[in-house]
């Protein structure tokens, strides 16, 4: 929903004022210009904070003036609410240019008209001979083959227009460009230049020329080439305007950045012959390209359509142009929509590059839907954008072209001859030329999908939809679920061949990269199959070069990079069944597989071609795609896997156990779950209990599968222990290293409700005490498990696990609330107790529970959160946050996924947790975590309205789910407003550290640098020793060998109860929070961390009055005349040494901050 | 505090360390928390001129053992109150010791302070406290045993001369000493962990001794409302209970509202809705004073928006 914002005061929830506001400053967007323009929100304390509107009542109920109804009646017809109606309002004026600008813009291009028109003559040579080009300007052009007939010379052109954007008034900011085109004159141009690349030729030589005598102008300030749409045939000049002194003006310093003119040469109007131009014509001589006549004598030419797509969209700017500014003319809703389909095409980066579904594209499309009148020109922004995303969502282009052309002219070709040639159709108003030409059918589908998604949004109404499809940008890191790269490029062009694409290649001139792309995406979509929901490509981006610079080679043009989004429920297969051996279809089916395709007998009987592949794991089989691309693009497009760089399952390392390397633990959670299945069955069938169990409720993250290490039977060696006889149990031995960490599983068991209960809260806990005993001796006489009770809890070992049960009695929060007034009135007041209780009993169990069931829908989740999880820990903020809260934030990315789709891999997931928590507005907005959607759209609302009613009694973080939707349980006792806003900080530079690794080409590099916590903040630093950290092979930099912790490798028998919970860091920890809280804050990574940082409070170090309150750990000091406190500094840091003895390898003092 | 703060400006410029975010030496390199503790800074304390002042407490260092350099202060005093107040301590005997490190025991303490004079009985607390703590014992199966921080001591000696002696001790005194060492670290968890694994039998036993007694109070008490049942007192009530002949509605909150909201319901049920011309006045402007609220309401989060710089697409 945005950065949140500077200046803001939260409440905590203890009531105390707490100033968030100079935390903010200069931590998160120190580098942006946008702070220190931003307005002073500082001042009065509300302020940055969304508050309730008070209006006065003459104001509410004052008659309406005529305008006012006018505006509502419009809000209500037109735009979706009055909010989406001001912010899309906004959001224009954002990126519209300012009529200042224009004027300035009209200035310069009247400048380049007059320059272009002085600019000499030259005398006629022989296209070959280009001696008389001048030596700082090169030919923006690759001549290959450089042998062609022809003759040039330059003149001016002999019209200058703008076409384009910039005069319909719909281009955007920032990066204006403005197109102009230069009709060439005719005496330059000759019959049969439509042939063989010769117009092509002559139009980079004018450029050339041009370019040379433009460089030497002041008025530019730089002058580049460029591709037009980055097809390489047709470059194009760039100019810029000089952003220095030299102009007299001073005002004009800027405008280096204010426009970039785009100069297209293009033929005189009717100079070709349209005929000679159809989808279905050669103007590409084999002989000349390959310099052989095509293999066959005699064979006809293969036809050309992208050449001479390419040749006709030269000659129909003109055309184009006059089509739009008739439709879009004077209809200042069509423009709106026009601008915001541009914003919404660029935020999910589809408009760039080869293939882009450019803007150009979508106004003829807003134009399309006008002439078939599915747009209306009184619409309104929204509704033109709504119009065409559901016109867009609904057709496939791929399969039924749309054509602009009325006319039914019988010489016309027909579409279907279009759809031979091309994979999307789109024909302008001409009939012949398919202004879709170049975009790919997967860049479509993306299109498709992209609409489809958007749509979805805009009718579930209640998100905030303006926010998520305008302004949440979607880079394809973040978008998809895995991603490829291949690269280097040039490995393409042996691809080619190998496909044998030669028509393809003498069809783009020799342009490997785009000529590949259909195959190899229609070959890997073939292949994924049922994996897939979607394939997505890059387009090769645009490049610039300067004009004294050979043009940049298609290897150059950076990697190309597709992007999987997977089908979770196709991802559990391992095998790819074919046709029946004796079928026809089954050589199809060999011949695609290659070597993996087998024989294989099926348990029905039937003997089919199958390919299987090896993954035993949950985690690799989400890696199947990175089998079968491999395999595939080696077998047919020659691609080894040394060029493909699969980006996916990369940060699994991060999530993997000790002994167990390909898994990333969702087995081990299942077994455990397992595990717990089984007891709740034991539980459910146990006699002898005075009442009956009603429930069985889990209450542990390893049974909502978000535990990041799960658990594993354990098998305690005897000998590593101290015996404790009586009760059966294990304990640690002072002089063996630290022994295995056990966490016991909290299962929370409900007894029915009976008059037999006391209604007294001492002795329900007696009562309790009494069950759990009594549950342990029946576990034990029943079913021969090992227990232990205690007054609270009963440890029961099953299968290597520990399960502690804990009774719960369903009244009893309710008698904790009970108060008794003086008049008799018994009422129920919330008490810490009973919240405790409560929470403890009957949210987390209902949490656990709702988050099991999401697991079951969402195959990635376990994996999200525990990345999400680990990351929190390892940047040792976990004990800030809670579990459930961290849970709650990685539900909510599958829960409501918008603009994106619910992740279906770890890696895509962790990056978006990273997106939410870096730029969620978490003091005006609550995190509603829908579960099991069982929130309606006007409880939503609500819960939003009370939200800001309520704001400052609430924590700064607030997570409202189905089951909480007032109060934000999970995140009452923390993250504190410093550990909230550290985090988001941490995350802000975490997201961009990562995507990077991962888009990088050549490899991700060490993928564990985000989650290495910077130390250099800590004013002390405690060192640890391993011997007695029990995790300590679970840290980020796992070390190579750890000490020998108690456990035995094959399994023995079980009888006695392994040390639960025994974790000396953590004791440690809690000892240091008790006695110097007040003064420092502790941080711990609980995975093996070996370093705990502390931070003094600057506050404990004000000297303070001698107060009885205020003596602990502090000493006297005389300062003037009267005694005051301050910290005992030096002593501190022994006790830090003394209650860590054993533990605490070192107390490293980082800074003298602490001196008063 | 100003000193404080000059003194972080000056360290930033000395070593430079506030850097930009960035990225160095493969791990996160980020802005120090800094800014975060203006929070702390902010709050002036009050000064409030205390009672304390006019009666110094003496000092005395205290040390976990001889291998410390630094140590902790004792600071004792008598333990007085003024006149009225009631206190549980004996007066003239007890010392009221204040800043007790959290690695010594009641034991520790009073064998360190014995020196002056036979000791009766030492208490820690949290924070200073008049009345003494119940003398019957919290069971240890319900009450977890708490981790110390640092406490506050009353040492009743028996003798009024232990009290004068205590205030002139020098010590420095050691907790832990080769006779009588302190288990701290390792050793103190391993052997509270010990300690944390408990008798069931024990609990099962007194959990029945306190089920016993509990029964035999309600049973009491039920004896005595049943006496009392339908017998009016000295002003003629009679007080009616959920267990008479005829039960009652039970006194509770919710049940008078549930009264509150069942009357409201039917009076609005009664009620007839756009019947009268000024009832769909009115609704028709409840209708437009909705729409100028939320109106308002939007305007301000787009101002809201706006300052936050939110409209930028990229």
């Amino acid at each position: 929903m945005g950065p949140a914002p500077a200046g803001a005061q939260v409440r905590g929830a203890a009531g105390e004022p707490e100033v968030m506001e100079p935390a903010l400053e200069g931590t998160g967007k120190k580098g942006k210009k946008g702070s220190s323009k931003k307005r002073t929100v500082a001042g009065s304390p509300g302020e940055g904070l969304l508050q309730p509107v008070k209006l006065s009542r003459a104001e509410l109920y004052k008659e309406p003036t005529n305008e006012e109804l006018n505006r509502l009646r419009e809000t209500e017809s037109l735009f979706h609410s009055s909010l989406l109606r001001l912010q899309v309002e906004e959001l224009l004026k954002e990126v519209r240019l300012s009529e200042k600008k224009k004027e300035r813009i009209d200035a310069f291009l009247r400048e380049v008209n007059q320059r272009i028109m002085r600019i000499p003559s030259t005398p006629e040579t022989e296209l070959t001979d280009q001696a008389w080009l001048p030596a700082g300007v090169q030919v923006p052009l690759h001549q290959v083959p450089y042998a062609v007939k022809g003759c040039f010379r330059f003149l001016p052109p002999a019209q200058v227009t703008v076409v384009g954007s910039y005069l319909l008034g719909t281009c955007i900011r920032p990066d204006v460009n403005v197109d102009v085109a230069l009709t060439m004159p005719r005496e330059i141009l000759q019959d049969k230049d439509g042939l063989n690349q010769r117009y092509f030729r002559k139009r980079a030589l004018y450029l050339a020329h041009l370019a040379h005598h433009l460089a030497q102008d002041p008025l530019f300030g730089s002058v580049h080439f460029s591709y037009t749409n980055g097809c390489h045939l047709k470059p194009s000049l760039l100019l810029r305007p000089h952003g220095g002194r030299h102009t007299q003006d001073r005002g004009h310093r800027k405008d280096e950045r204010l426009v970039t003119v785009r100069l297209h040469p293009c033929p005189p109007p009717d100079f070709f012959r349209p005929c000679r131009l159809l989808p279905s014509k050669n103007n590409v001589r084999s002989a000349w390209y390959r310099g052989q006549s095509p293999p066959g004598n005699g064979s006809p030419e293969p036809p050309t359509p992208h050449y001479n797509t390419w040749v006709l969209q030269d000659t129909a700017l003109e055309s184009h142009m006059q089509l739009l500014s008739t439709v879009l003319g004077s209809a200042l809703g069509l423009k709106d929509g026009v601008a915001l389909l541009k914003i919404w095409l660029r935020q999910r980066e589809l408009d760039k590059g080869l293939g882009g579904f450019s803007g150009f594209l979508v106004s003829m499309l807003v134009a399309f839907l006008v002439s078939t009148r599915k747009i209306h020109t009184t619409m309104s922004g929204y509704q033109v954008l709504r119009s065409v995303l559901q016109f867009l969502a609904t057709t496939d282009l791929t399969v039924n072209g749309i054509s602009l052309c009325l006319s039914s002219d019988p010489s016309l070709p027909a579409l279907a001859d279009f759809h031979q040639a091309f994979p999307v159709v789109f024909l302008d108003s001409s009939g012949r030329l398919n202004l879709c030409a170049d975009v790919t059918a997967s860049t479509y589908h993306q299109v498709q999908h992209e609409a489809r998604l958007s749509m979805v949004l805009l009718d579930s109404k209640a998100d905030d939809g303006f926010q998520l499809l305008l302004m949440t940008p979607k880079p394809m890191i973040r978008a998809f679920d895995h991603v490829l790269h291949l690269h280097p490029l040039s490995r393409l062009q042996a691809a080619c061949h190998r496909l044998k694409l030669w028509p393809e290649l003498q069809d783009h001139g020799g342009d490997y990269v785009s000529a590949a792309l259909g195959p190899l995406t229609t070959l890997l979509e073939q292949g994924l199959g049922s994996r897939l929901h979607l394939l997505a490509h890059s387009r090769p981006p645009v490049s610039e070069w300067d004009i004294s610079q050979d043009p940049p080679k298609h290897r150059d043009s950076g990697t190309l990079t597709l992007g999987l989004l997977l089908r979770p429920e196709g991802l559990t297969s391992v095998l790819e069944l074919g046709p029946e051996a004796d079928q026809p279809e089954a050589a199809d089916f060999r011949q695609f597989w290659g070597s993996r395709s087998e024989l294989r007998r099926f348990q029905d009987g039937a003997i089919r071609e199958a390919v299987v592949w090896e993954a035993a794991s949950m985690a690799q089989k989400r890696l199947i795609p990175h089998q079968v691309v491999t395999h595939l693009l080696a077998l047919h497009a020659d691609i080894q896997d040394t060029c493909v760089h699969y980006m996916g399952g990369l940060l699994d390392v991060l999530m993997q156990g000790l002994k167990e390397t390909s898994s990333t633990g969702e087995e081990a959670l299942a077994a455990a779950v397992r595990c717990y299945d089984d007891l709740s069955r034991l539980l459910w069938g146990l006699e002898g209990l005075p009442l009956t169990v009603s429930a069985v409720q889990g209450a542990h993250p390893v049974l909502r599968y978000t535990e990041v290490f799960p658990p594993a039977p354990i098998q305690p060696a005897y000998s590593f222990f101290e015996h404790l006889r009586e009760q059966a149990s294990l304990l640690p031995r002072p002089d063996k290293p630290c022994p295995a960490y056990v966490e016991p599983m909290t299962v929370i068991c409900h007894l029915e409700g009976s008059g037999q209960w006391p209604q007294d809260a001492e002795a329900i806990r007696r009562v309790r005490a009494a069950f759990q005993l009594r549950l342990a001796e029946l576990l034990t006489q029943q079913h021969g498990l090992r227990c232990r009770a205690t007054a609270t809890h009963t440890d029961v070992l099953k299968d290597g696990f520990v399960f502690r049960i804990c009774v719960a009695y369903q009244r009893e929060p309710q008698i904790l609330k009970e108060m008794r007034s003086p008049e008799g009135m018994i009422s129920l007041r919330d008490t810490p107790a009973s919240l405790c209780l409560e929470r403890a009993t009957r949210q987390l169990p209902l949490l656990t529970s709702a988050l099991h069931g999401l697991q079951q829908q969402h195959p990635a989740f376990s994996g999200v959160a525990r990345l999400a999880k680990r990351w929190v820990r390892a940047q040792l903020l976990g004990e800030g946050f809670t579990d459930e809260s961290l849970d709650l934030v990685a539900a909510a990315l599958f829960l409501h996924p918008e603009p994106f789709t619910p992740p279906s891999s770890p890696e895509v997931g962790f990056l978006r947790f990273l997106f939410l928590v870096s730029t969620f507005d978490w003091k005006n907005n609550p995190l509603i975590v829908n579960l099991n959607n069982e929130l309606t759209v006007e409880e939503q609302v609500e819960i939003r309205s009370g939200f800001l009613a309520t704001r400052l009694q609430l924590p700064v973080m607030v997570i409202y789910t189905p089951q909480d939707r007032k109060s934000s349980v999970w995140t009452q006792d923390g993250p504190s407003p410093q550990i909230l806003q550290r985090l988001v900080v941490l995350a802000a530079e975490a997201l961009p550290v990562l995507e990077k690794q991962l888009m990088d080409p050549r490899g991700p590099g060490d993928i564990r640098t985000v989650f290495r916590p910077p130390l250099d903040i800590y004013d002390v630093l405690i060192r640890l020793s391993p011997r007695h950290i029990p995790r300590h092979r679970q840290a980020v930099d796992s070390p190579a060998a750890s000490f020998c912790r108690g456990l035995l490798s094959e399994p023995g028998s079980l009888s006695l109860m392994p040390v639960l919970g025994y974790d000396p860091p953590q004791l440690y920890l809690a000892q240091l929070r008790e006695a110097f809280g007040h003064l420092a804050l502790f941080f711990y990574d609980q995975h093996g961390g070996k370093v705990i940082g502390v931070l003094w409070k600057p506050a404990s170090f004000q000297p303070q009055p001698f107060k009885a309150s205020n003596t602990k750990g502090r000493m006297v000091v005389s300062q003037g005349e009267e005694l005051v406190l301050v910290p005992n500094v030096e002593a501190i840091l022994e006790d830090f040494a003394i209650l860590g003895e054993g533990l605490v390898q070192a107390v490293e003092a980082r800074s003298e901050r602490w001196t008063v | 505090m100003v000193a404080r703060r000059g003194r972080r400006s000056a360290r930033g410029s000395d070593e430079g360390i506030p850097s930009p975010p960035g990225y160095s030496a493969g791990s996160l390199h980020l802005p120090e928390f800094g800014a975060c503790w203006a929070l702390f800074l902010g709050v002036p304390q009050a000064a409030l001129p205390s009672p304390l002042h006019r009666c110094p407490h003496s000092a005395i260092p205290v040390k976990f053992s001889g291998k410390q350099q630094a140590s902790h202060y004792l600071y004792v005093r008598e333990h007085r109150v003024r006149e009225g107040t009631k206190s549980s301590w004996p007066q003239k005997r007890t010392l009221f010791v204040l800043n007790v490190p959290p690695y010594c025991t009641e034991e520790c303490l009073s064998r360190l302070l014995s020196p002056c004079g036979p000791v009766c009985s030492v208490e820690l607390q949290e924070k200073p406290d008049l009345a003494e703590s119940p003398k019957e014992p919290q069971s240890k199966f319900f009450q977890p045993k708490p981790v110390p921080g640092f406490q506050v001591a009353y040492v009743v000696f028996q003798k009024p001369g232990g009290v004068s002696a205590a205030l002139a001790l020098k010590g420095p005194l050691l907790v832990s000493t080769e006779s009588h060492p302190v288990k701290s670290g390792v050793h103190k968890w391993i052997s509270d962990y010990r300690d944390s694994v408990l008798d069931p039998e024990a609990l099962r036993a007194e959990v029945d001794t306190f089920m016993e007694a509990y029964d035999k109070k309600v049973a009491e008490e039920e004896a005595k409302a049943q006496e009392e049942e339908g017998v009016p007192d000295e002003e003629g009530w009679v007080k009616v209970t959920r267990r008479g002949r005829r039960p009652v509605l039970p006194r509770t909150e919710a049940a008078s509202l549930r009264v509150l909201e069942r009357e409201r319901r039917k009076r609005a049920r009664k009620e007839l809705l756009n019947f009268y011309a000024w009832q769909h006045r009115e609704t028709k402007m409840e209708h437009l004073a909705q729409l100028r609220k939320k109106f308002e309401e939007d305007k301000q989060r787009i101002e809201l928006m706006r300052a936050q710089r939110k409209f930028r697409p990229y």
